[in-house]
C-alpha cells in the first residue's frame, strides 16, 4: 500500500468545489481510517458512491453523508456480516414478485451494492457531471423500472438498499465509521447514550444540550470498529 | 442417527418466553417436574443488556440482533390465494424473539387488558346491533371465557410486571383519570403512572377538551422499587429511550427474565435447555395424545424428550407451524373452510399521525419510554356507537413518546422529499417538535386469511416453511381510516401545532406489505372457543383433537383485539394454568366434550 494512500483524496477526486477538502474535524475511526484502503469497495465504487450519496445528504450548514463517513460506514458494512448476508434468508428458488413480499434478491447486500454500480458504471460516469446533473441522475435511478445489468433484480431494490445505508451511515454510534464527529446526531441534537432522564423528562421545553456521546465515548481510534456480530 | 431418549418428564414446556417461563413457574410449584426446550441462547439483564452497549440503534433496531434469525426461521407471504407466496428474507413488519425470554426482553411494556365485550364480539354486536351487522365475511367469534373469568389472571399479570397506571374503573366505581371504558378491576395498579413529557401532555389536554377520556398507558416500565409476587425486585424508569428492540439492563422494564425466570431457575422441578430446536411434537399411536418432542440439541444430535403434559409457547406464528408439521389439530383449508389450525389468523391495523409543532415546544424525542403515552380509548372496541359506521372493531389513538434514536426516528411533514437538502434541512427541523400519534386498530378475521405450509421453501432444520396469506379485510381498512380521522381531529386541536400528517398503513387501495415495520402482534392460527369446529382449543387452552397439549400465547385469539397482546394473552395463560393445576393434572382428560 502506498504510504500516501488517502481515502479523503481518493474521494476528494470527485468532489464539488472542494466541498470534501473542507470536510471540518475528521473525529476518531474516520480520521485514523483514512489511510487504510477500502476494506470491500474499489476506489471506483468509492467515489461512484461519494457522488450519489452526497445527494442524498448535501452539505449545507451540516456536512455532507460523504463527509459524515457513510461511504466508509458502507464499505464497513459490505465487508462484513451484514454485506456478505447474515439474517438474510437466501435459499433458492428466487422469484421478484410483489413489493409488498420485500427482498428477494437472489444475493446478499454486497453482491447487490457491486452488480448494481457495475451496471451503473457500465453506462457512464455520473461522478464527472454537476450537482444538478447527479441530481437529476439519482431521480432517474428512484424512478427506474427496469433491472439491473441482465438480471431480474430491479433498480428500486439497489435503490432502497443505498438510500437506507446511507442514512444509517450518517446517524449509527460512530463505531460504525460514519457519523463522522458525530455529524448525523450533532444536526438533529441527539445525544446518544446518556439514557438518564429521570429527573428531565417531565421538565417540559427544556433544551437537553449535553454534547453527544457514543458507546464507545468518543474514545478513538482505541477501540477499533465493532464487527456486527455473524448470527 | 437415530434420537437419543430421554428420561420422561411430567411437563415439556416448547419455547421460553414470558408464556413458556410463566407456565413453567406455576407448574413446577405445583410440583410437576417442568423441561423448557428453547430455540436460542441464555442471555441476562445483568449481563447481556447493560449501556451503553446496549444502547446500540444499529445493532438491535436496524439488524435485529435480539430476534428470530430468518436464515434459520421464517415464513413465506402473499397477500391473497392468487399470488406466490415468496420467503420473508429479511425482518420488517414484525420481530419474533429468540433466547432466553423470547419476544419479551425487548417488547415495549404497553400492558393492556381485553374489554368485557372484545371476548363476546360476537354475541356483543348482534344483541347491541342485530344479528346481519357483523359482515358475512368476517369470521369473528366470541372467545369462550369472560371478562370475569380473566379479571384475577389479568390483575395478578400486572403484579408480576408492577404496572404502572391509574384505574378507571375500580370494582364498577368510574374514575376520571383513567380509562373509563375498562372492565371492573379488583384493585389499582401497583405502582402509579409514568411521568409524562411535553408532547403526550399536549395531546391529553386537547383530546379532554374535545371530551374524549385521556389517560396514561397502562405500563410495565416500572415507577418506583417495586417487589412482584414471585419476590422479583425491579427499579424505577430512567426513560432512556432504548425500549422496544431492547433488553432492560436497569431492572425497569418488566420482563420474563427477571420477573419470572430468575425466581424460578434452581427450584428442583425446573430444567431449561437453550439451544435446543423443537422440530416436531409426536403423538401416540391412536392420535389421542402427545408422546414428546423431538429437538436438535446444542451439539446438532436430535433427541426425544418423553412428557406427560405439552404446553406449546413458541409465539403464536411458531406453535400454529409446529402444530402444522407435527400433524396436531386438522388444517385449516379455505377452500372448504374446515379446520381449524392456521384458521383466523389476524394482524394489527395501523395508522399513525405526526404533528409538528412550532419551535417553542421542546420535546426532547430521544427522553422515552416502551410505554410511554397518553392514550384515549374513546374509539376503540365497541366504546363508540357503530350502528351508522359500517364496520366492527376499533383503536386506541395514543401519543408516544418511546424513543428519539436518529436512524428510526426521522418525522418530516407532509410534502417533504426522500432525500436531499429538504428533506436534511425537514429531519433536523423536526426532530426535537413533533408529537408521535398511532392509531393501534383491532384486525377482524376472514377466511381468506390464514397460515397454512409452503409447498416450495424450507427452514434450515429442512420443514416446510410457514405460509402467510393476509391482507386487510375492508371492514378494517373503514375502520382504521375512521379512527384515524378521530386522531387527525385531536392532533389538529393541540396547541402549538403548526401541521399534521397522516399515513394509514391499511388504506383503501393498498395491500398489507410485510417490509415496514408494523407490530409483533401476530394473532390467531389456533384459536381458543367452545367449538371444535371454528377452534384448535378449548376454552381452557386444551387442544380440542389431543388432550395433554396445552396452548400459549396470541394464536389463541379469535380476532384481533385493538390492545397490544400481552396483557390478553397473559391472562389466558395464568386461566389455563389455574385449570392445569386444579383440574387436568389431578385427572388427566379432555375437560370439555366435543
Ligand atoms: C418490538 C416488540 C415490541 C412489543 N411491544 C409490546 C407491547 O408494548 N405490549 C404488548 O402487549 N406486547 C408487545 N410485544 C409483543 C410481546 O413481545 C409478545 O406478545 C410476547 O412476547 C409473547 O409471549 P410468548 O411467550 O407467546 O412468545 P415469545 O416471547 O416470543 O417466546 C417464544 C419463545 O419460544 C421460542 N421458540 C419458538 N419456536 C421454538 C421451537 N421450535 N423450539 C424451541 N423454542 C422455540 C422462541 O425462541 C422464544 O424464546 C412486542 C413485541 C416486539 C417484538
Amino acid at each position: 500500500m502506498p504510504a500516501e494512500y488517502s481515502r479523503r483524496a481518493v474521494l476528494g477526486q470527485i468532489a464539488l468545489g472542494g466541498a470534501l477538502a473542507t470536510a471540518g474535524p475528521a473525529g476518531h475511526a474516520f480520521a485514523a481510517l483514512d489511510d487504510r484502503p477500502w476494506f470491500f469497495l474499489t476506489d471506483n465504487e468509492a467515489r461512484w458512491l461519494a457522488a450519489i450519496v452526497d445527494v442524498f445528504i448535501p452539505a449545507d450548514e451540516y456536512p455532507s453523508a460523504t463527509q459524515a463517513g457513510v461511504v466508509d460506514y458502507i464499505d464497513f458494512q459490505m465487508a462484513t456480516h451484514y454485506g456478505k448476508g447474515a439474517r438474510l434468508y437466501l435459499q433458492e428458488p428466487f422469484s421478484q414478485g410483489a413489493p409488498e413480499q420485500g427482498y428477494q434478491a437472489p444475493c446478499p447486500p454486497a453482491e447487490l451494492l457491486r452488480r448494481g454500480i457495475a451496471a451503473a458504471l457500465a453506462e457512464g460516469d455520473v461522478t464527472a457531471q454537476d450537482a444538478a446533473g447527479r441530481e437529476r441522475y439519482v431521480q432517474a435511478m428512484s424512478e427506474a423500472q427496469g433491472n439491473i445489468d441482465d438480471s431480474d433484480v430491479p433498480v428500486g431494490t439497489f435503490f432502497t438498499e443505498l438510500l437506507s445505508l446511507t442514512n444509517e451511515g450518517c446517524f449509527a454510534d460512530p463505531i460504525y465509521m460514519g457519523n463522522n464527529a458525530y455529524a448525523g446526531w450533532e444536526m438533529v441534537g441527539f445525544p446518544g447514550a446518556h439514557a438518564y432522564y429521570l429527573s428531565f423528562v417531565d421538565k417540559h421545553n427544556r433544551p437537553f444540550d449535553k454534547p453527544p456521546m457514543g458507546i464507545a465515548h468518543g474514545e478513538y481510534p482505541h477501540t477499533f470498529p465493532r464487527i456486527v456480530g455473524g448470527s | 442417527m437415530a434420537p437419543t431418549t430421554l428420561p420422561r418428564t411430567d411437563v415439556l414446556i416448547i419455547g421460553g418466553g414470558w408464556t413458556g417461563l410463566t407456565a413453567a413457574y406455576e407448574l413446577a410449584h405445583a410440583g410437576q417436574r417442568c423441561v423448557i426446550l428453547e430455540r436460542g441462547e441464555h442471555r441476562h439483564d445483568a449481563t447481556s443488556f447493560a449501556g451503553p452497549e446496549e444502547h446500540d440503534e444499529m445493532k438491535y433496531a436496524i439488524r435485529h440482533h435480539h430476534m428470530v434469525d430468518v436464515t434459520k426461521e421464517t415464513l413465506t407471504f402473499r397477500n391473497d390465494r392468487g399470488q406466490q407466496a415468496l420467503p420473508m428474507r429479511r425482518l420488517g413488519s414484525f420481530l419474533p424473539g429468540s433466547g432466553l425470554g423470547g419476544a419479551g426482553i425487548h417488547w415495549n411494556g404497553q400492558l393492556w387488558r381485553a374489554l368485557p365485550s372484545d371476548l363476546e364480539m360476537r354475541t356483543h354486536y348482534e344483541n347491541r346491533y342485530g344479528s346481519q351487522f357483523i359482515p358475512e365475511d368476517l369470521s369473528v367469534q366470541d372467545w369462550g371465557v369472560t371478562y370475569d373469568e380473566l379479571e384475577p389472571h389479568y390483575d395478578f399479570f400486572e403484579q408480576i410486571c408492577g404496572a404502572a397506571g391509574y384505574a378507571g374503573n375500580l370494582q364498577g366505581e368510574r374514575r376520571d383519570g383513567g380509562n373509563v371504558f375498562e372492565g371492573p378491576r379488583s384493585q389499582d395498579y401497583p405502582n402509579p403512572a409514568m411521568k409524562q413529557p411535553i408532547s403526550n401532555t399536549l395531546f391529553g389536554r386537547s383530546a379532554e377538551s374535545m371530551g374524549l377520556h385521556p389517560f396514561p398507558i397502562p405500563s410495565a416500565n416500572v415507577t418506583r422499587e417495586y417487589e412482584n409476587p414471585y419476590g422479583a425486585k425491579l427499579h424505577p424508569c430512567t426513560y432512556c429511550g432504548f425500549c422496544e428492540r431492547f433488553g432492560c439492563g436497569y431492572f425497569a422494564k418488566a420482563d420474563p427474565i427477571i420477573c419470572v425466570y430468575d425466581r424460578v431457575k434452581e427450584h428442583e422441578n425446573f430444567e431449561i435447555r437453550f439451544e435446543s430446536q423443537v422440530l416436531r411434537i409426536e403423538k401416540s399411536e391412536d392420535g389421542q395424545t402427545a408422546t414428546g418432542a423431538l429437538y436438535l440439541g446444542p451439539d446438532g444430535r436430535e433427541y426425544f424428550q418423553p412428557a406427560d403434559t405439552i404446553c406449546m409457547n413458541a409465539y403464536a406464528l411458531w406453535n400454529v407451524h409446529l402444530m402444522l408439521v407435527s400433524g396436531l389439530g386438522k388444517p385449516y383449508d379455505p377452500k372448504t373452510r374446515t379446520g381449524v389450525v392456521g384458521r383466523n389468523y389476524a394482524y394489527q391495523t395501523i395508522a399513525s399521525v405526526d404533528a409538528f409543532f412550532d419551535d417553542s415546544v421542546i420535546t426532547n424525542p430521544f427522553m422515552g419510554a416502551g410505554a410511554l403515552g397518553v392514550v384515549v380509548d374513546d374509539y376503540n372496541g365497541d366504546n363508540f356507537d357503530h350502528s351508522d359506521l359500517g364496520f366492527v372493531g376499533g383503536g386506541y389513538i395514543a401519543c408516544k413518546q418511546y424513543h428519539g434514536r436518529p436512524i428510526g426516528y426521522q418525522p418530516v411533514p407532509e410534502g417533504t422529499p426522500r432525500w436531499g437538502l429538504e428533506w436534511k434541512r425537514a429531519v433536523r427541523e423536526n426532530y426535537g417538535h413533533h408529537g408521535d400519534i398511532v392509531v393501534h386498530g383491532s384486525s377482524m378475521p376472514t377466511p381468506e386469511n390464514y397460515l397454512d405450509l409452503d409447498p416450495t421453501w424450507t427452514d434450515a432444520f429442512g420443514r416446510p416453511l410457514l405460509r402467510m396469506t393476509f391482507n386487510f379485510p375492508d371492514n378494517d381498512r373503514r375502520m382504521s381510516d375512521y379512527v384515524m380521522h378521530r386522531a387527525v381531529e385531536i392532533a389538529e386541536n393541540m396547541e402549538h401545532v403548526r401541521s399534521v400528517k397522516s399515513t394509514n398503513l391499511a388504506a383503501v387501495g393498498s395491500n398489507y406489505n410485510i417490509v415496514p415495520y408494523q407490530t409483533t402482534h401476530n394473532t390467531g392460527g389456533a384459536v381458543i372457543g367452545t367449538d371444535p369446529a371454528t377452534s384448535a382449543v378449548n376454552r381452557y387452552g386444551q387442544m380440542w383433537d389431543h388432550h395433554n397439549v396445552f396452548v400459549f400465547g396470541a394464536c389463541l385469539f379469535p380476532q384481533n383485539l385493538g390492545y397490544n397482546p400481552t396483557g390478553p394473552l397473559m391472562g389466558l395463560a395464568y386461566w389455563t394454568l389455574h385449570h392445569m393445576k386444579n383440574d387436568y393434572l389431578p385427572n388427566p382428560r379432555p375437560l370439555m366434550d366435543a
